[in-house]
């Protein structure tokens, strides 16, 4: 961009770019070992996590109490975590802050890739993207419809696939390529 | 030979594992002390049958709660655990109730007598950074005060533990697993005695 590329940046610059890569996946990273071990990252965990608790029995809507029998072995015996109201307001706003950043900040870095327009504009545009997606997700989960949990997890995948080609095509550049082609 | 896994397919592995990380992430781990399974079947000894009972609470109950009370009981359904005996006759009810914090979920077990005085109180789920707060009570048989107690009883946290000079978050989270046992016993005499007047 504006004829500076990142193949023609200084080292000192192309070290920060790539400590800054690496932090961010490494950051990434830590999240998911965090999020697997606190949630689940399956489609059934999100639901469990940011969907309304289903009835056990057939209570219907201005019927005040219904009651059946039940086994023992039908109640839960793992762990699951509670998404209500409060914390999704709190997680919301977090992570569109925190993840939008990140997404600004790694658009930022990959506007001096050499890649074409078009190309670079569809990349850059996916941390944006599935931070949009992942987010509205959990609350049309909520609120909505419980299936749009798997808003949640494309959401996250296209945060990721971003990260993954912005670093990649990034670090190429960075370090491999010898001449730019713009 | 052909290769199995192209270098897209494991780009795209990965980039699922780290998306769906990276949106869950920053939510405190859960940290289970008694499964609901475990807790249903320890708060209901000699049951030998076990029924669900949801319940809606009227306007006029949400309103008698709200007034006599100072809770606003919002959510849509509640759920008892009823163990019943040979003959048909309540063992125990067993309600979970949760508390949403700013550090995370505190989940506490109830149990009641057909009476509905509090048979046993169990906390079952709370988070990493709310356990060791919780645990300084725990230790010291926190439940153990309000076994007995109906739901007019008072359920504020005993002065032993005013005396202990407690700090401020373990007192905090104390009134809250407190208050959760009173809500139970609150629940189970508006939305089942008086509406039958035994289970």
């Amino acid at each position: 961009m504006y004829g500076i590329f990142l193949a023609s940046l200084p080292l000192s610059a192309r070290v920060c770019c790539t400590l800054f890569l690496v932090g961010i996946g490494l950051g990434a990273l830590a999240a998911s070992m965090q999020a697997a071990t606190a949630v689940g990252l399956s489609y059934g965990d999100v639901v469990a996590s940011f969907a309304p608790e289903m009835p056990l029995t057939h209570i219907g809507h201005g019927q005040m109490s219904a009651e059946r029998p039940i086994e023992l072995s039908q109640l839960r015996h793992t762990t699951q975590s509670w998404i209500r109201t409060p914390l999704l307001i709190q997680t919301s706003h977090t992570h569109l802050f925190g993840q939008t950043l990140i997404a600004g900040l790694l658009g930022l870095l990959f506007l001096f890739s050499a890649l074409g327009e078009r190309k670079k504009a569809v990349i850059v545009a996916l941390p944006f993207i599935g931070t949009m997606l992942d987010i509205g997700g959990m609350w049309l989960t909520r609120f909505v419809w419980s299936p749009c949990a798997v808003l949640v997890l494309l959401g996250g995948s296209l945060f990721a696939l971003g990260y993954l080609l912005i670093a990649g095509i990034a670090l190429y550049e960075l370090w491999f390529q010898r001449e730019v082609h713009p | 030979m052909k290769q199995r896994f192209s270098p897209s397919w494991i780009a795209l592995t990965l980039a699922l594992w780290l998306g769906s990380g990276s949106v869950l992430a920053h939510i405190t781990p859960p940290v289970v002390l008694l499964s609901e399974q475990e807790a249903v079947r320890g708060m209901t000894g000699g049951a030998t049958k076990f029924f669900v009972r949801e319940v809606r609470l009227t306007a006029e109950e949400r309103g008698t709660i709200r007034q006599q009370w100072g809770w606003p009981a919002e959510e849509e359904l509640y759920r008892f655990y009823l163990g019943r005996d040979a003959t048909g006759q309540l063992v125990a009810a067993v309600i979970f109730l949760t508390e949403f914090t700013i550090h995370g979920p505190v989940r506490v077990a109830v149990g009641l007598n057909p009476d509905g005085t509090v048979k046993d109180a169990k906390v079952v789920e709370l988070t990493e950074e709310t356990l060791p707060w919780l645990e300084v009570l725990l230790k010291q048989n926190l439940v153990q005060d309000y076994i007995g107690r109906d739901s007019r009883g008072n359920f504020a946290l005993g002065e032993r533990f005013a005396a202990a000079h407690i700090d401020s978050m373990p007192q905090f989270y104390g009134q809250i697993v407190t208050s959760l046992i009173q809500r139970a016993a609150i629940l189970f005499e508006v939305a089942v005695l008086k509406r039958t007047g035994k289970v």
